[in-house]
């Protein structure tokens, strides 16, 4: 019996695509093509506990199969979500992930709290935000300070949480099982890897802001690698992203051991990515006769 | 409902110095179009995924077309310099909020420098009956695009940094010495900052509405993505919009330069 129903941590999706985190906004762009109940979910631009301007211009370059960018966490609050976009979403038929950063810990304890409402399915904490207490370094990096904060939103984190790892990491399985030992319900990586682009004429980086992170097609071989290292390092599900525009990206991924997906560059070249992406792959699991959940994990390396 | 559209490209040839003009169709063609708003472009390259935004230099609604003056600056256009008639690209059009006229402006100053001049042709297209007169600005001659389509529409006003057409000089400073005979309602201006900057200093005290057209790197071209940002004074202070559908025109003196 063919099937793209898949279960995340106790939260229900239609199926496993998830526009990613700023690829996304809050969802009203991409009604404007298509009903965007069709998709699994969602996970929300980036929730701060108050509005953030961001980077300066310009904050996108293109690499080759991908792109970089630094927007910097430009959002308008979470309260201004909460008033503003959260009404319309609860009228949406589709999973709404708030994805979350800080840069305190306390920050990311009271935004855990505020979002733990009504209309919000799962929380998903991003933790590869540079500015934090830490010493500087952003919370990801090390994972003694990934466990301490997943352990720290624990109990204000009232819905399913998803810890987004970075991989820019020594070992990305070590950050995986740290944020199981802290209490997470799930993960999802990668987020962007670091990188910069560079105009050789002017000597001059594009971004203004020097380093940006990269994503697209060009970190998908990254991206299987890390989501295969952290299948074999923890029990929690995992979601799985970083270069995926197809369908049969999406198939990888999941024989890599991710339990569901999210797509991020891809929609902001093309705004029918996801639906596509959908669309292909209900068409893959009926021709096939598959239950999408029967691959996950069956990667063969005998 | 927005779509993504395919165009079949009709024409793409060079008109000047390292600039091309393409002229696209598509048979499902948008209901509306206003000069200023833009095309989203995709490559046919899977090394280039961003589409590469163009401003609408002009359209047909009868024909179905929309034409694209663009320079080859980098990779990506010059790849599009190298498509061929009757090649099939994605596009999203038209994207942006493009210029809006009040019913009150009669005598229209359109100001374009460089590549910027391309997104003047549209506005008479859209707003028929008004009177303009064209003010551009070229590096040199060899750089002068759309003269002749923008003289069909009013008089046409030329400076160059060379004097190699024209007058030599800023096209800021020919609009200040041409302000008391033509005598414009409102400036419409597309051009690089620093010319928005110097148009500014030209205009200062003189109480006349312009709205200026920002160029920005772009990601997804419909608002999602936030890389666009433009810096605009609003009612809760200065902030950043996104060029891509709160602009890409905004009023000058709105605009943080």
């Amino acid at each position: 019996m063919s099937n793209l129903k898949v279960n995340i941590a106790g939260v229900d999706f239609k199926n496993p695509i998830i526009p990613a985190s700023g690829t996304f906004g809050f969802g009203r762009e991409y009604n404007e093509f298509y009903d965007i109940s069709e998709l699994g979910g969602f996970s929300t631009k980036g929730l701060t506990l108050l509005e953030r301007d961001g980077n300066a211009n310009p904050r996108i370059a293109e690499s080759p199969m991908g792109m970089l960018n630094s927007v910097g966490l430009q959002n308008p609050g979470v309260e201004y979500f909460i008033e503003n976009y959260l009404p319309w979403l609860k009228t949406i038929d589709t999973r709404i992930i708030a994805n979350v950063a800080g840069s305190t810990v306390d920050d990311y304890i009271s935004i855990c709290d505020k979002v733990s409402i009504d209309g919000v399915d799962m929380v998903e904490l991003n933790i590869s935000c540079p500015n934090v207490k830490a010493g500087g370094a952003a919370l990801g990096i090390d994972p003694k300070n990934v466990e301490m904060i997943t352990r720290a939103v624990r109990d204000t984190c009232r819905k399913p949480l998803m810890i987004k790892l970075t991989p820019n990491v020594a070992n990305i399985a070590d950050n995986a099982r740290a944020a199981e030992a802290g209490g997470a319900d799930a993960i999802s990586l990668i987020n962007t890897v670091g990188g910069m682009a560079v105009n050789y004429k002017t000597r001059r980086p594009v971004l203004a802001n020097v380093m940006g992170g990269m994503s697209g097609s060009a970190i998908k071989p990254v991206a299987l690698k890390m989501v295969w290292q952290c299948y074999n390092a923890v029990n929690i599900p995992i979601v799985g992203l970083g270069g995926i525009t197809s369908y049969t990206d999406v198939l990888e991924f999941m024989i890599c051991g991710a339990s569901a997906v999210q797509v991020g560059a891809a929609n902001i070249y093309d705004p029918m990515a996801s639906y596509n992406i959908v669309k292909d792959l209900q068409r893959y699991v009926d021709e096939n006769n598959i239950d999408i959940n029967e691959l996950v994990g069956t990667l063969k390396v005998d | 409902m927005m779509k993504d559209r395919v165009v079949s490209v009709l024409s793409n040839t060079k008109v000047a110095d390292e600039i091309f003009e393409m002229v696209v169709h598509s048979e499902d063609f948008p209901e509306l179009i206003v000069g200023g708003q833009f095309i989203h472009v995709e490559l046919p390259s899977k090394a280039h995924p961003l589409r590469r935004p163009f401003c609408i230099a002009d359209y047909d609604v009868v024909a179905k077309t929309v034409t694209i003056d663009y320079a080859v600056i980098g990779e990506g256009t010059e790849i599009l310099s190298n498509v061929a008639i009757g090649s099939k690209l994605k596009a999203l059009f038209p994207l942006g909020n493009g210029f809006s006229l009040d019913d009150s402006y009669k005598t229209i100053a359109l100001v374009g420098g460089g590549m910027g001049v391309a997104v003047l042709p549209a506005i008479p297209t859209t707003w028929k009956n008004r009177e303009y007169h064209s003010f551009l600005g070229f590096a040199n001659a060899s750089k002068a695009v759309l003269v002749d389509s923008l003289r069909e529409k009013g008089e046409v006003y030329i400076a160059t940094d060379d004097g190699s057409l024209g007058e030599k000089g800023f096209v800021t400073s020919l609009l200040r010495s041409k302000l008391d005979e033509v005598k414009p309602d409102v400036i419409l201006c597309c051009g690089p900052e620093i010319m928005y900057k110097s148009l500014a200093r030209e205009l200062e005290g003189i109480d006349i509405p312009v709205f200026i057209s920002l160029e920005r790197r772009m990601g997804c071209g419909v608002g999602a993505c936030l890389v666009c940002n433009c810096k605009v004074k609003t009612a809760k202070g200065d902030k950043y919009l996104r060029a891509c559908v709160d602009g890409p025109v905004f009023p000058m003196r709105e605009v943080i330069l």
